[in-house]
């Protein structure tokens, strides 16, 4: 049977119209969203033509349009034919006399034809030709452009990417008005046909970096593509990995940055997120917010989310290894308002922990599936009720509860959610190795994740960097996020031009004079020569001579 | 292709192949032999390291596509190259000893007393060969951490026991001669000696080679850095009689550091920073001894035999670290003496050879470049 349906979709059409009809309803069958409309040219009611569509996925007026101009004005095609309208010139001059949709092809392939049909296309198939005209009438029902639900910002645009790609492509090229930006296009899913989109800017995108994205989605063989995640998962560096190597995101301002910084976009119809790559590590603690702020703030947000990440991945175990083993290195003081407080707990440490974390994942899990306002209750149950409760009832110690909720407060701090869980599950072993063999597990353990994170490369480029290996250039956006103005180079990553800001961008207010006058900040007064002017001369040179040195600097880094 | 690291790798692995060991067990010694002048040996002997990586570049810059082992096969055969292989790796079987019982001391006689010393062994065996199972590559970019590990300690220690710091302790200098001292400077080149063995077999997996000397200087006077700045302290704090009195020394000095009265014990935190550096020295001292029996048996990886390399490098570490008094010994009397004649005697021999060889060197050079 599927050779047989192999068989049709690789043949063509032919001139008999009937049988080009039969050939399509014998592929797609009567499915009740497949409509068929058939019609007769107005002035040469001999020649048949029949309309294919998909009801849902189409844009009702452009169907209105094309077939009200192919009934009532068919004159001009007749006309304009030099025999008897048929063949591939009867199409030919419908399409470009006639149409004025914005986009019509023509093929005599019933592969194109189908897959035009199931995407929102309507092939318009017309008596004594062999060739189908495919009619770009897309238009099916999608959700608006809406705030990213997993990636909020305080300051920043509101926009986020929805399930149609060319409306996501259209963010990200709002924000990219570069002739060199690329949106490159392949279908994956041998069933779904899935719309995938490889948007780069030609010239800063890496030398071959664009080709190994589109040779690992070349290489994917699957039925179907239902979301982003599965291209993910089909090209990642480390599919054992706890850690991800590919970044997603609802952002299109995040996108547009990571294009800007040389990287690749993917973006997969009919999913909000898209991915971005090569990926670092880093990348993932750091927000949009962070761009958008002040750099002070910027940099101090961003360092909380650094003591987070510390936080997360290492409280409990750090916790646990000190109960059970190093009781000696807590203070005193601490010391003993722990023990008052585990006195009557019945259960190791180790096992107290993990219960709590264990809970603690539930909790996040079943407030996460349940429908919101429930979720809110469970949410408040679980953490105050249960949790009071279990303290009361000398199950658990209130520091532990202290611990966990901590750990748990700094995982949601990380903006990216799959980095959080990535922390979230490296955390066990790590715990478990603490609990059973103190400082001896911890470092063991660390060791064992540190080394296979810097084993980690993400489409080739070393998954801890710029930290190591060290990239001294990209230090300006890392630990700290300098000021714009001193961020005058590009990511290392990016190719081509080096140098993002011009000269002498540090913005300073009027010279003091201006102050005086009454009409301040309308027309600066012009500079009086003095004899300062040598030291400010002298000063710019200076100033050149350093920003020379660093642009040396900034080449020998990147050789 | 080979695998390259950056010069600053490199340097930073020549920091953490130093660090631990030297300022964990090499300042007891130190102190036993010359009190307090331990520091002052300490000075000698990172200026005799810096001599010595000058020479190890030198010869591995003759030929800088070939590592020693290359090298020697050039100049006198195979199997000159086999007994220089050979030598390599009894060097390094014994380095492990010291860097083993560094790493498992440490850990043991001051956080997990009870514990039991296989546990120790095992979990040095697995970070071991996991770390080398992945290339010098992955240990270089280890090692920079390791180096923010190195200073983060340095600093710890010295915001912890500057306050009781008494330079009259260090005087005076040369107390017990000049001569006495620098003799003692030999226990400590047994340390610098591991990071100019490993240069030999690594610097041609080093991306610059015009400036390999400066990196292995730079790198031996940062690490010569961070380790003096330990006799001093302890010196200073401890003094020399107290620091004589113990085989892990660092660690009584990292035990009396404190912050104010509420932060008195750090010295967990002080040792999560020093197990980079113990790790690094596993890492390496495995990975060479698994180079030098790869060329030893003229393998084409040195993959297949790191697990059996890493079984016998346990095992005689295991053996060592049994008894302390075995392992005291060990490192003050027969770690020395094969530390300084095969480390000191390998690359000066190969130097000598070299000038007596300059025509066949010279020709190969020219038929590679050509």
């Amino acid at each position: 049977m599927p050779d047989e349906l192999e068989l049709k979709l690789t043949s063509t059409f032919t001139y008999d119209i009937q049988s080009n009809i039969t050939l399509i309803r014998e592929i797609l069958g009567h499915s009740v969203d497949l409509v068929q409309r058939d019609f007769v040219f107005h002035q040469e009611k001999q020649i048949r033509g029949v309309l294919f569509y998909t009801d849902g996925l189409i844009d009702k007026e452009e169907i209105n349009k094309a077939l009200k101009t192919l009934i009532n004005r068919s004159e001009e095609i007749m006309r304009s034919c030099i025999g008897a309208p048929m063949g591939d010139e009867l199409t030919e001059n419908i399409k470009t006399y006639l149409l004025n949709n914005a986009s019509v092809n023509q093929s005599n392939k019933v592969q194109d034809a189908i897959d035009g049909i199931l995407s929102g296309d309507t092939a318009i198939i017309i008596d004594r030709t062999e060739q189908v005209i495919i009619l770009t009438s897309r238009g099916a029902d999608a959700r608006s452009i809406d705030e990213p639900q997993t990636e909020q910002v305080v300051r920043g645009p509101r926009d986020g990417f929805t399930e149609n790609i060319r409306t996501n492509t259209a963010l990200v090229r709002r924000r990219i008005r570069d002739p060199r930006f690329r949106v490159d296009s392949m279908k994956i899913g041998k069933k779904s046909k899935t719309d995938v989109n490889i948007a780069y800017l030609n010239g800063t995108a890496k030398e071959g970096l664009v080709d190994e994205v589109k040779k690992r989605l070349a290489r994917i063989e699957i039925d179907a593509v239902i979301d982003s995640g599965y291209i993910e998962e089909l090209i990642e560096d480390a599919p054992f990995s706890p850690f991800t190597t590919v970044q997603s995101t609802e952002r299109p301002d995040k996108v547009a940055s990571s294009i800007f910084e040389g990287r690749v976009a993917i973006f997969v119809d009919n999913s909000p997120f898209v991915l971005t790559a090569p990926a670092y590590f880093w990348q993932f603690l750091q927000a949009s917010d962070d761009y958008y702020s002040r750099y002070m703030s910027g940099t101090f947000f961003r360092l909380m989310r650094y003591i987070a990440f510390i936080l997360s991945l290492t409280l409990p175990s750090l916790y646990v290894l000190l109960i059970s083993f190093h009781q000696e290195m807590i203070p005193t003081p601490l010391a003993l308002t722990i023990a008052s407080g585990r006195e009557v707990i019945p259960f190791p440490v180790l096992l107290e922990a993990l219960i709590m974390e264990i809970s603690f994942e539930l909790m996040r899990e079943a407030g996460l599936r349940m429908p919101k306002p429930v979720g809110q209750a469970v949410s408040i149950v679980g953490s105050l009720v249960i949790g009071q409760a279990a303290v009361q009832a000398g199950v658990v110690s209130p520091f532990m509860v202290i611990i966990v909720a901590l750990t748990g407060i700094a995982s949601f701090a990380i903006p990216n959610y799959g980095a959080s869980f990535s922390i979230r599950l490296i955390r066990f072993p790590l715990l478990i190795a603490s609990g059973t063999l103190g400082l001896l597990g911890f470092a063991s353990m660390f060791t064992i994740i540190a080394i296979h994170a810097l084993s980690l490369r993400s489409f080739g480029e070393a998954y801890l960097s710029p930290a190591t290996p060290f990239k001294p250039s990209d230090q300006k956006d890392f630990l700290i996020r300098m000021p714009w103005w001193r961020m005058d180079t590009n990511a290392q990553l990016a190719e081509g031009e080096q140098y993002r800001l011009g000269e002498h961008q540090v913005p300073s207010p009027p010279p003091k004079e201006v102050d005086k006058e009454d009409d301040k900040g309308q027309k600066p007064p012009e500079k009086k020569k003095s004899k300062n002017d040598g030291d400010a001369q002298s000063s710019k040179q200076s100033l050149v001579k350093i920003r020379r040195k660093k642009r040396k600097w900034g080449q020998k880094d990147e050789k | 292709m080979r695998v390259q690291i950056s010069n600053g790798m490199f340097m930073a692995i020549i920091i953490n192949m130093v660090y631990a060991k030297a300022i964990g067990i090499t300042q007891g010694s130190l102190a036993r032999e010359v009190g307090n002048d331990m520091w002052m040996s300490t000075i000698f002997s990172t200026l005799q390291g810096i001599m010595m990586i000058l020479i190890v570049t030198y010869v591995i810059k003759r030929t800088p596509k070939m590592d020693i082992f290359e090298q020697s096969e050039l100049l006198l055969g195979k199997i000159f190259s086999k007994i220089i292989a050979l030598f390599f790796f009894i060097f390094f079987l014994f380095a492990f000893g010291g860097v083993i019982a560094t790493f498992v001391y440490h850990l043991k006689d001051f956080f997990l007393p009870d514990a039991p010393l296989l546990l120790f062994i095992i979990a040095a065996f697995i970070m071991g060969v996991y770390g080398i199972f992945f290339g010098l590559e992955v240990i270089g970019r280890m090692a920079l951490i390791g180096v923010f590990s190195i200073v983060a300690l340095n600093v710890l220690i010295i915001l912890g026991s500057l306050s009781e710091f008494r330079v009259e302790e260090l005087e005076p200098i040369f107390e017990s001669g000049f001569l006495s001292t620098l003799w003692a400077s030999r226990h400590n080149d047994t340390d610098w000696l591991m990071a100019t063995m490993m240069a030999a077999i690594v610097l041609p997996h080093v991306g610059k080679h015009e400036t390999w000397g400066k990196s292995g200087m730079i790198g031996i006077g940062l690490g010569g850095l961070f380790v003096v700045l330990w006799p001093i302290l302890q010196t200073g704090v401890l003094t020399s009689e107290v620091t004589a009195q113990y085989f892990v020394a660092c660690m009584q000095m990292a035990r009396s550091a404190h912050i104010g009265l509420f932060l008195h014990r750090y010295e967990l935190i002080m040792v999560a920073f020093f197990a980079i550096s113990a790790l690094i020295q596993i890492m390496m001292t495995f990975l060479c001894a698994s180079i030098a029996v790869q060329r030893l048996f003229g393998l084409k990886d040195y993959r297949p035999v790191i697990v059996p390399v890493a079984l016998i490098l346990c095992g005689g570490g295991y053996w060592l670290v049994f008894d302390h008094q075995i392992a005291m010994d060990f490192l003050e009397r027969t770690w020395v003496y094969v530390a300084l004649s095969i480390g000191f005697g390998v690359p000066l021999l190969l130097l000598g050879i070299g000038f007596l060889f300059k025509k066949k060197i010279r020709k190969t050079n020219m038929e590679a470049s050509s």
